[in-house]
């Protein structure tokens, strides 16, 4: 009991502390990777609540392709405006310690009255566990994201769809010079690509099929997949394409069509809105979302509308 | 303590000297080769001796096989990591 409250109380502090210092840090790069060790730390501590689900979606989305993204950014900035480097050390807002003390202030009260919460035995966590047995599906959280609660899902679908075209209608066509950006001739980066690719795509399979019993599921295997073509993009074996083929446009909507169509399609045989048929259903529709999340967040990465292959 | 437990113990022990060797090796050492070559060997053994000792623990051949796949892609990484941080810090020296 004591060493889990020691290592609790350290993880606990550590973000913290990490929180800390990524907000007061000197640099724009040193807080990014700051944040990408934040992100991981907070990966721990989901797993010590036994939230295995949460800690994948953190360690996936929230560490690393968060952390590849913003890695992306800082280096758009430099090459754009490379006087007014990201790297000057930045003044302290006036806001700044007003807007730390309301949000600490915040944050206490929302701890301290969730102290005295009392957990009630009949609410919709208990009903929907007790509903998983008639579902065919082992894991609750697959349950609640495709059956349960799945009209929030298909609208983070959505969202997502909508961020990759806003991020298409503002963005300016990447540059020759932002394409590459690790050394593509040594040898070492071909090996480590030709392993590395392939596990992605093992591993997202793994997690999705793991899904609909064990942790895992589409958002964690379409961020692990999106992570394998980060590397190809990174290592300029995937370059930007400037329109996307039809290829593309399927891959990307995939998700939302295959959930809209099942979804609306099952209304025909009297059924409710979104009531979906079976676990062929989920698994369809997770493996759509698959394939879209990976493709949207590594387009995302890319800045690009689509992406060929080339050989370096 | 079973005999078991105590070859763990003795595998972990060794496997955090190793990751503290290397971190004090980043943290103290001048350039950044030479961080590189405290970090990089230091911390490839210590996971080893980890993964060791969590395989003497569990038991279990499927665990175990897990256990060095994650050592090797572990290995695969830090490798190829050093291989261009080196190289790209020799390119800013010139």
């Amino acid at each position: 009991m004591s060493v889990d409250l020691l290592i609790d109380g350290l993880l606990g502090l550590g973000m913290i502390v990490l929180a800390l210092q990524v907000v007061s840090e000197r640099t724009v790069l040193r807080s990014i990777i700051l944040f990408v060790v934040f992100g991981l730390v907070m990966a721990l501590a989901w797993t010590r609540l036994q939230a295995p689900d949460l800690a994948l979606a953190e360690a996936a989305i929230g560490a690393g392709v968060t952390g590849a993204l913003m890695m992306m950014a800082w280096r758009r900035l430099l090459i754009i405006n490379p006087e007014h480097s990201a790297d000057t050390p930045r003044g302290r807002s006036a806001v700044a310690i007003p807007v730390a003390l309301l949000s600490t202030a915040l944050v206490a009260t929302i701890g301290l009255s969730a102290l005295n919460i009392e957990p009630h035995i009949d609410t919709a966590g208990r009903v929907a566990l007790d509903e998983m047995t008639d579902t065919g599906l082992g894991n609750p959280v697959t349950g609640v994201l495709l059956l349960f609660r799945n009209l929030d899902t298909l609208l983070e679908m959505a969202v997502l769809l909508i961020a990759l075209l806003g991020a298409r209608a503002i963005s300016a066509p990447a540059r020759p010079e932002e394409a590459a950006v690790v050394e593509t001739t040594t040898p070492l980066v071909g090996a480590l690509l030709a392993t590395l690719v392939p596990l992605s795509i093992l591993i997202a399979t793994h997690l999705l099929l793991a899904g609909t019993n064990e942790p895992g599921g589409a958002f964690q295997a379409g961020a692990v997949l999106a992570a394998g073509g980060v590397a190809l993009v990174l290592t300029a074996r995937l370059q930007p394409a400037k329109r996307p083929g039809l290829a593309t446009q399927l891959a990307v909507t995939a998700g939302l069509l295959a959930f809209v169509g099942i979804g609306v399609g099952i209304m025909a045989f009297g059924e409710t809105l979104l009531a979906l048929p079976g676990t062929w259903a989920v698994y369809l529709i997770e493996t759509a979302m698959m394939v879209s999340i990976g493709l949207t967040l590594a387009l995302l990465f890319a800045g690009a509308p689509a992406l060929v292959g080339r050989r370096a | 303590m079973s005999a078991q437990e105590w070859v763990a113990l003795v595998f972990l022990i060794a496997g955090c000297f190793f990751y503290l060797a290397g971190t004090i090796g980043l943290l103290r050492f001048g350039d950044v080769h030479s961080r590189l070559h405290a970090l990089t060997k230091a911390d490839n053994l210590g996971l080893m001796l980890v993964c060791a000792s969590l395989a003497v623990l569990a038991a279990n051949w499927r665990i175990t096989a897990l256990l060095v796949l994650t050592w090797l892609l572990g290995l695969l990484a830090a490798t190829v990591s050093a291989h261009l941080i080196a190289r790209h810090a020799r390119r800013v020296e010139k």
